[in-house]
């Protein structure tokens, strides 16, 4: 009887826990949402689009962040995802196993280092270095934050990719190959189908890495509020933007403006997360 | 035609598998390069007697002392929260949910993962303001309000680690408990559990890892560039990553620059040893007898 | 589903299916299955591999029910000491450990725990939480009876991943006659022994059945014919 209660109590304990646990995203959905629905009734939507940002003359227009996050983010995911998945390709395929161990090691290595270290060397090797090849500026810009940031991502979408790549069933590769495929027409007619899904899994949730990741972009690309004309250009992202204005008084405009940056990136998350599960709904 | 795409793609495979690593390795030992000279008990403990720093007995003011100590109560606590809420959550998920409910805690917790570590850190910095005016006018952010956060952040990695280890025991073994006439909790702490115990400490291990690397959600949430050690929670704190970003924009002159890279190091140098560890773990073929 | 062999059809067994359809997802693996084992008789189960064999054992003690998607109908009535004449399938999710201790099972391949040999043995004493000299005298009693005592006795806290097949199909054994059931559900009980380990178990079996009902899968035609009281043959 007594280890009848018990067993209820840890089965109670499990269940309370699983709900404490599944709640939390919800909590955090409902604050974003509490504090930014204000703004969003009674703002006109063009004052978040308004280009600038300037709390003494009450302008606080978000869309440079939302611009900057974009080329940034943007950028870094296509470096990323293709040297991500070409390199989980060169694993998979070409290289001996000694180096591909190394690799896949040093993949998951990678994705060990923190990103402030990786902020802090690019700070003072990168940022020089593209300072003295172009000339003017800092050389804190866009280009400097989306190349430290596709090494950031790059871990996710490798790991990814090799995992659906190993999946592919290897006597339907032999028997392709028994057929007289070259090794490319294996590639684009058993790999490539068997794993796209998996490979654009892994570049999406590179891409929302890249758009969450606040360290890179607030130690490298500059934080100027400005709608970038180059990759050359400083940029501030919407994570580096919170991070910034937090400094802030509590009650004041710009820290309530901030709540709609992060309700932005929570809704950029969940859309994600979305679209990778309609993604596994589709057969191939 | 054929072996000319064959031959670029080659090339091109070839390309990325250098730079890659070649970037990150240059990334790396720059740091190390750096950094190798200011590593020193000076850099620790400033000019402060080592045994008393570490007796607590005297305050550490020039060295990262502080922030070391910081990071590791932060990623102490933090832990202490996520363990239970995470390892239970993902015993849950493998056993026990049905299919409907499955879907949905599947979705919260792949939603969670994927939140910004700084919108973790803006939801604590909103549950501070919120208990600051309507529980205590005491509470500010602070060492407790940054420990849940990052406990937040790496809720979803202990779960899934968790569920996979639970799901990754053989039915054979689940079975057998059961057929022995073991009752669902029974088999599941003396059968399922310890054979699934390496991969969930391995998981463990990679979320203290990550909540000792994470400055985004500290740095909304009660960490300062000069704390010392709390003498509580509800106190604030120093700690290494956010100690380095700081060096990064506000140094002043080249010997703090070099405290920055020694940081750096030191903060590398336990991110590498706790990716090791989890690495091994995940590694270890379940050869060993569990004895209960 | 046809019975080659009878020595007494009235219905007063130790077990009586009747009727019972198993589904694993939307596929039917047993249907309109009825059987009646008698009380200390030896009841063999053969047909081809495939036929669900192992699925009816797992039915009898409910095992089925910790596999996802499957589902059960029917009626398993079962004659316990305790219970009296109940139907298995109507019995509430908190009664399934008692009804598997004195329903045991072996299983074809042998699922040994990752623990060590006496743990393996301890376990389902454990679970009733029986230790000490008790629990003790009990192993070593099973133990014996499989004539593993001999091999095993030396190293019993080693761990039971490195005991041969031969060797892990008999600790299964053991592992069930601890917890001295009433009914016995046995898939191919001797399919990793050699001949004269066989015949040994075999032995045992027909000495077990002054005490326990044994309800054997077996394809060996030659132990079926020497073992079995009645023989039911499945798809």
């Amino acid at each position: 009887m007594k280890g009848k209660l018990a067993e209820k109590a840890t089965k109670a304990a499990i269940a309370v826990a699983t709900a404490m646990a599944a709640s939390i995203v919800m909590f955090i959905f409902f604050f974003l949402f509490c504090f930014s629905a204000p703004l969003i009734s009674s703002w006109h939507l063009g004052q978040f689009l308004a280009k600038s940002w300037n709390p003494d003359a009450r302008i606080f227009g978000i869309y440079p962040m939302i611009v900057g996050t974009f080329y940034i983010a943007g950028l870094a995911t296509i470096i990323g995802a293709i040297l991500g998945v070409s390199l989980a390709m060169f694993i998979e395929f070409v290289s001996g196993s000694m180096l591909a161990r190394f690799l896949a090691w040093l993949v998951e290595f990678m994705a060990g280092i923190p990103t402030v270290v990786y902020g802090f060397s690019a700070l003072f090797l990168l940022v020089p270095l593209i300072r003295e090849s172009f000339g003017d500026g800092s050389g804190l810009c866009i280009l400097a934050a989306s190349m430290v940031l596709a090494l950031v991502i790059l871990p996710t979408v490798t790991m990814i990719t090799l995992d659906r790549l190993k999946a592919v069933p290897g006597n339907l590769v032999m028997a392709v190959k028994s057929l007289g495929a070259s090794s490319l027409e294996v590639l684009f007619y058993v790999h490539l189908p068997y794993a796209w899904k998996g490979i654009v899994s892994a570049v999406i949730l590179g891409a929302g890495r890249a758009v969450g990741d606040t360290m890179i972009a607030l130690m490298l690309a500059g934080n100027a509020v400005q709608v970038p004309s180059s990759i050359l250009d400083s940029a501030r992202t919407l994570t580096s933007h919170i991070a910034l204005v937090t400094a802030a008084d509590y009650e004041s405009m710009s820290f309530k403006v901030i709540f709609v940056c992060g309700l932005l990136l929570f809704v950029f998350s969940a859309w994600n997360i979305l679209f990778l599960k309609i993604l596994g709904k589709i057969k191939r | 035609m054929n072996r000319l795409i064959l031959r670029i793609l080659r090339i091109f495979l070839w390309f990325s598998a250098i730079t890659v690593p070649v970037a990150v390795m240059v990334l790396v030992i720059f740091i190390v390069f750096k950094g190798l000279p200011a590593i020193s008990l000076r850099l620790i403990f400033g000019d402060t007697n080592p045994l008393d720093a570490l007796m607590l007995k005297q305050q550490v003011f020039e060295g990262i002392f502080p922030a070391m100590v910081g990071t590791f109560l932060v990623v102490i606590l933090s832990v202490t929260w996520a363990i239970p809420l995470g390892i239970l959550s993902g015993i849950y998920l493998a056993e026990f949910s049905g299919s409907h409910l499955k879907k949905f805690l599947d979705f919260s917790f792949d939603l969670l993962a994927s939140v910004p570590s700084i919108v973790i850190g803006l939801f604590g910095l909103t549950v501070a303001i919120f208990l600051h005016k309507y529980l205590s006018r005491q509470i500010y952010p602070c060492l407790l309000i940054s420990s849940i956060s990052l406990a937040v952040l790496i809720v979803p990695y202990i779960v899934r680690t968790t569920q996979l280890s639970l799901d990754g025991v053989s039915y054979s073994t689940k079975l057998a408990g059961y057929s022995l006439g073991a009752s669902k909790i029974q088999n599941l702490f003396r059968v399922v559990l310890p054979s699934a115990i390496h991969g969930i400490l391995g998981g463990v291990i990679l979320a203290v890892g990550r909540a000792a690397e994470d400055t985004a959600v500290i740095m909304l949430t009660g960490v300062v560039a000069t704390a010392g050690i709390p003498g509580s929670v509800f106190e604030k704190f120093e700690a290494l990553p956010f100690y380095i970003y700081y060096i990064s924009s506000q140094y002043s002159d080249k010997s703090e620059l070099l405290d920055g890279f020694g940081a750096a190091i030191i903060l590398l140098i336990i991110c590498g040893l706790l990716f090791c560890v989890a690495h091994l773990l995940k590694n270890v073929v379940v050869k060993k007898v569990y004895g209960f | 589903m046809a019975s080659e062999k009878n020595t007494n059809t009235d219905s007063s067994g130790k077990v009586v299916i009747e009727g019972l359809n198993v589904f694993y997802r939307r596929k039917c693996v047993l249907e309109d299955i009825n059987l009646v084992a008698q009380e200390k008789n030896i009841t063999c189960i053969i047909g081809p591999s495939g036929c669900g064999k192992s699925t009816l054992l797992m039915a009898i003690n409910r095992l089925l029910d910790e596999i996802p998607h499957a589902r059960i109908s029917g009626e398993i009535k079962v004659r316990l000491e305790q219970n009296g004449f109940c139907n298995v399938l109507k019995m509430d999710d908190s009664e399934l450990p008692q009804l598997r201790r004195q329903i045991g099972m072996v299983f074809q391949h042998p699922n040994i725990l990752p623990m060590s040999i006496l743990n393996n043995v301890a376990f389902p004493l454990k679970i009733m939480g029986l230790k000490g000299e008790k629990a003790m005298q009990k192993i070593a009693r099973a133990l014996r009876m499989v004539y593993l005592w001999d091999e095993v006795k030396d190293r019993l806290n080693s761990s039971a991943i490195e005991l041969s097949g031969g060797q892990k199909q008999r600790l299964c054994l053991a592992r069930v006659l601890v917890m001295e059931p009433e009914i016995l559900l046995l898939d191919e009980p001797t399919s990793f022994l050699d001949q004269r380990l066989g015949e040994k178990i075999e032995t045992l079996l027909e000495h077990l059945k002054k005490e326990v009902t044994l309800i054997v899968v077996s394809h060996y035609r030659d132990q079926v014919k020497r073992l079995a009281d009645k023989i039911y043959r499945l798809g």
